[in-house]
């Protein structure tokens, strides 16, 4: 019975965040487009005040693979609902209006759409404490209770978003305002993890962090209409205490730095070391991210030749790993490189993370690219 | 939950089961149109606790229908250190009440007490090399269940709600006949019930209870399945038999170890977000699906699942298909070297939230074994972590079986002695 009436009361608190003021904290800086990791810098918005708030992404925009990234439809905020530490993790929790948001099973993209019950998008975000890092591939669940009594648990997503980043995300109906408990769960990890993460973040833990459901969070939430939608390019993600999976520039990532090519908006940053993060054997990394934004695209299942003087020298895949200078990326011990070998990087499973408005259409068909090291 | 007598006849039985007590009793017995209940001839009884595949239904295919209404009595002995000769002869004469009350049989009663880790540290003495019974422990990279470490549990079910309840009665209340048989002597006179927790399985009652928090408003449970997720398990092909999981040597010989989980089920995205081909590759295999293997409840696999024919090639059909399937991934480790099924499953479905009284899903999880490794070893495989490895398509929780549905809230492990033993037996105690 109750949760019949969980949902009755969670369309009503839906409908109140349509209209929700505006407090947020990048709501007047104008959506920019990231300088991207080949250098360009694509304005998105000339910053004048968007006419309309709304629900976000109601209306299912048509996935169009090849697309690429686009700007999404609309600008908007979210709130910070607190940050907790435990074990090898410090959490936080924070929510915004319901979205729509498209899954990845293998090849496969499917559409969550909003239903009427749901109250907010449920975000959750993962890192390390001593580094920053974001943990972008790991197992998160909540679950929300409010007064001791059971509202919901579910297994969330790891998601894409331009202004929100890199989260574990779902939409929730709640039943009316209040202080719910969320509790927020972790996996020990299943990639690999080197250097100063080798046996690090393998145990799972949790944390309750409260979530306030009020007028007054309400009104930190909102979304307005935004012009340039569908242009390409990316909002820039908002400002807040939150680490960003955000991978660091071509130039600064560690090793050699030799090449680096882009497959459906998917930038692949190769470097190499001489003495490696396994085994101290030469390696070669591959850090892919997002076009603009630099947003660690994590997930994919990547092959890689390496060929000298038309001779493979290295076939096989490149393992998703962890690692405090690399941060993600896709690796493996090499022979070693030398310039001017040949690396074909090729994408078997396209990435299984989610997706918000703008990366729907992105890395789903990913030609195999060849990079002159 | 309140026992309303508006209530559907077998959902008021059920109610009455979950509440417990003698009012609950005293409806239920109004309700019941069972006729008498067949006493019990103590010498009849099996040697073996876990004797219950004869003493069940089967259906057409021979699969055993498990008792439909069963309790679970989670109890801590009075007193610290070992318990004595008064208590063993107490609680053996409380338990002999329920043989002589009821016939064994699911019709009558089938029950069992089962002794933890926690118990056996009462005794300086270990528990002999042929038992294998450790603490209980997270079996997956991922869960944080709370640990059941109770000194025993009592394991009662019938397929009449009015003689679990009785039995509980006898153990527990203050009842001085249970079907014509004086109560001279009761559980709760030497032990304390921590946690009492209930359940039922069987075509039907799952459909009638799904008004519970975890599965969708659109009460999806089909009527014919006798689980929550919609369909049949326990394929008598796919368990192993009584000898396989009954200890061979030693004091406790005639026994066996006993894991019981409590599980959260959470099937809003196992109904809303899959189709019936995507709960089928999740639960099966891939190739379950594609092949068309299942109908329905899947009663049409008859006595075996098929899920042999799906165990070779597992990481490599995960990545064609993005998803592998929980009885594939499980099968994997639980067979012996002849090939035998390692584990005997019998679980049951369940409203209780331990700890709050909303109506939860939830699945109560005994699981029989030789020894409490091999379980461990089938859990390890099920978590699929290699699969996670071969495939970015199968995560952690996600596309990786049921383990999106399903959050393990507690463990315990148990040793289930021979009857000889099941009073508070010491670790030693003699061999015949």
């Amino acid at each position: 019975m109750k949760r019949r009436q969980f949902v009755g009361l969670a369309a009503g608190a839906g409908s109140t965040l349509a209209l929700a003021g505006c407090l947020g904290d990048s709501g007047s800086d104008p959506a920019t487009a990231d300088a991207d990791a080949d250098g360009e810098s694509l304005p998105t918005d000339d910053g004048t005040p968007p006419a309309a708030t709304l629900s976000p992404t109601r209306t299912a925009t048509p996935v169009d693979p090849g697309r690429g990234i686009y700007i999404q439809s609309f600008r908007e905020q979210m709130s910070v609902q607190g940050t907790a530490t435990s074990g090898d993790y410090e959490f936080a929790l924070m929510f915004a209006v319901p979205h729509n948001f498209w899954t990845v099973t293998g090849d496969e993209v499917s559409e969550t759409t909003i239903e009427d019950a749901d109250s907010i998008h449920l975000m959750a975000a993962v890192w390390d404490p001593d580094t920053g890092t974001v943990l972008p591939e790991t197992g998160l669940s909540v679950e929300i209770a409010r007064d001791g009594d059971l509202v919901s648990q579910e297994v969330i997503y790891p998601m894409l978003s331009q202004p929100m980043g890199f989260h574990y995300g779902g939409n929730f109906p709640l039943p009316g305002d209040g202080t719910f408990t969320v509790t927020v769960s972790v996996g020990g990890t299943n990639i690999r993890r080197t250097g100063a993460f080798d046996g690090r973040f393998g145990d799972p833990a949790a944390v309750e962090i409260p979530l306030e459901f009020t007028k007054r969070t309400r009104e930190e939430v909102q979304s307005r209409q935004l012009d340039r939608g569908g242009d390409p390019g990316a909002l820039r993600p908002m400002d807040t205490p939150v680490p960003q999976a955000v991978l660091p520039p071509k130039d600064d990532l560690p090793g050699t730095v030799r090449a680096s090519g882009r497959s459906d908006d998917a930038v692949f940053v190769a470097t190499t070391l001489d003495d490696g993060p396994v085994d101290g054997d030469a390696y070669l990394a591959v850090s892919a991210r997002t076009r603009y934004n630099r947003f660690a695209v994590p997930a994919m299942a990547l092959d890689a030749t390496l060929t000298r003087d038309g001779e493979s020298v290295y076939e096989g895949p490149l393992r998703r790993t962890l690692d405090p200078e690399l941060n993600y990326h896709y690796g493996a011990a090499v022979d070693g490189v030398r310039s001017g070998d040949e690396l074909t990087l090729s994408i078997t499973t396209i990435p299984q993370v989610a997706r918000h408005e703008g990366y729907e259409a992105a890395f789903r068909q990913m030609p195999d690219m060849t990079l002159t090291l | 939950m309140v026992l309303d007598s508006d209530l559907p006849r077998r959902q008021f039985l059920r109610t009455a089961v979950a509440l417990g007590g003698a009012g609950a009793l005293a409806a239920c017995q109004e309700r019941v149109d069972g006729g008498a209940t067949p006493t019990g001839d103590p010498t009849a009884k099996p040697r073996r606790q876990h004797a219950w595949r004869e003493y069940v239904p089967h259906d057409d295919s021979g699969n055993s229908l498990l008792p439909e209404h069963q309790v679970l009595l989670y109890v801590d002995l009075d007193g610290d250190g070992p318990p004595g000769e008064d208590a063993r002869s107490t609680l053996e004469s409380a338990l002999a009440t329920l043989d002589r009350a009821y016939e064994w049989h699911a019709d009558g009663l089938l029950h069992s007490v089962a002794y933890s880790p926690a118990y056996f540290d009462r005794f300086d003495a270990d528990l002999p090399p042929s038992v294998e019974l450790p603490e209980p422990r997270a079996l997956s990279a991922f869960e944080t269940p709370t640990f059941d470490t109770q000194d025993a549990v009592v394991h009662l079910a019938s397929n009449r709600p009015d003689v679990v309840l009785e039995a509980d009665e006898a153990l527990t209340g203050d009842r001085e006949l249970v079907n014509g048989e004086p109560v001279d002597a009761r559980l709760t006179d030497v032990a304390t019930v921590d946690s009492r927790r209930t359940g039922f399985v069987g075509a039907g009652l799952p459909a009638e209870h799904q008004d519970a928090a975890g599965i969708p408003a659109s009460k999806p449970v089909p009527e014919a399945s006798p689980l929550f997720m919609g369909f049949d398990a326990g394929f008598v092909g796919n368990q192993a038999t009584e000898d396989a999981v009954t200890i061979e040597e030693g004091p406790f010989a005639g026994g066996t170890t006993k894991v019981i989980a409590n599980i959260r089920q959470r099937l809003e995205d196992w109904y809303d977000e899959q189709d019936y081909d995507e709960r089928v590759a999740e639960l099966f295999s891939p190739g379950h699906a594609e092949e068309g293997l299942v109908e329905g409840v899947g009663t049409n696999l008859g006595d075996d699942s098929g899920i042999d024919r799906f165990l070779d090639d597992v990481a490599d059909r995960a990545r064609e298909s993005g998803r592998v399937g929980h009885a594939q991934k499980a099968a994997r480790a639980n067979r012996d070297d002849d090939g035998n099924v390692r584990l005997l499953r019998r679980h049951f479905e369940s409203t209780d939230d331990i700890g709050s009284d909303d109506a939860v899903a939830s699945l109560h999880f005994p699981s029989l074994q030789r020894r409490i490794s091999a379980f461990e070893e089938v859990r390890e495989a099920m978590n699929g972590a290699d699969i996670t490895a071969a495939t970015p398509a199968v995560r952690q929780r996600v596309n990786n079986g049921i383990l999106e549905y399903i959050f393990v809230r507690r463990r315990g492990n148990f040793l289930v002695p021979p009857r000889r033993h099941r009073s508070v037996p010491t670790p030693r105690p003699a061999e015949s």
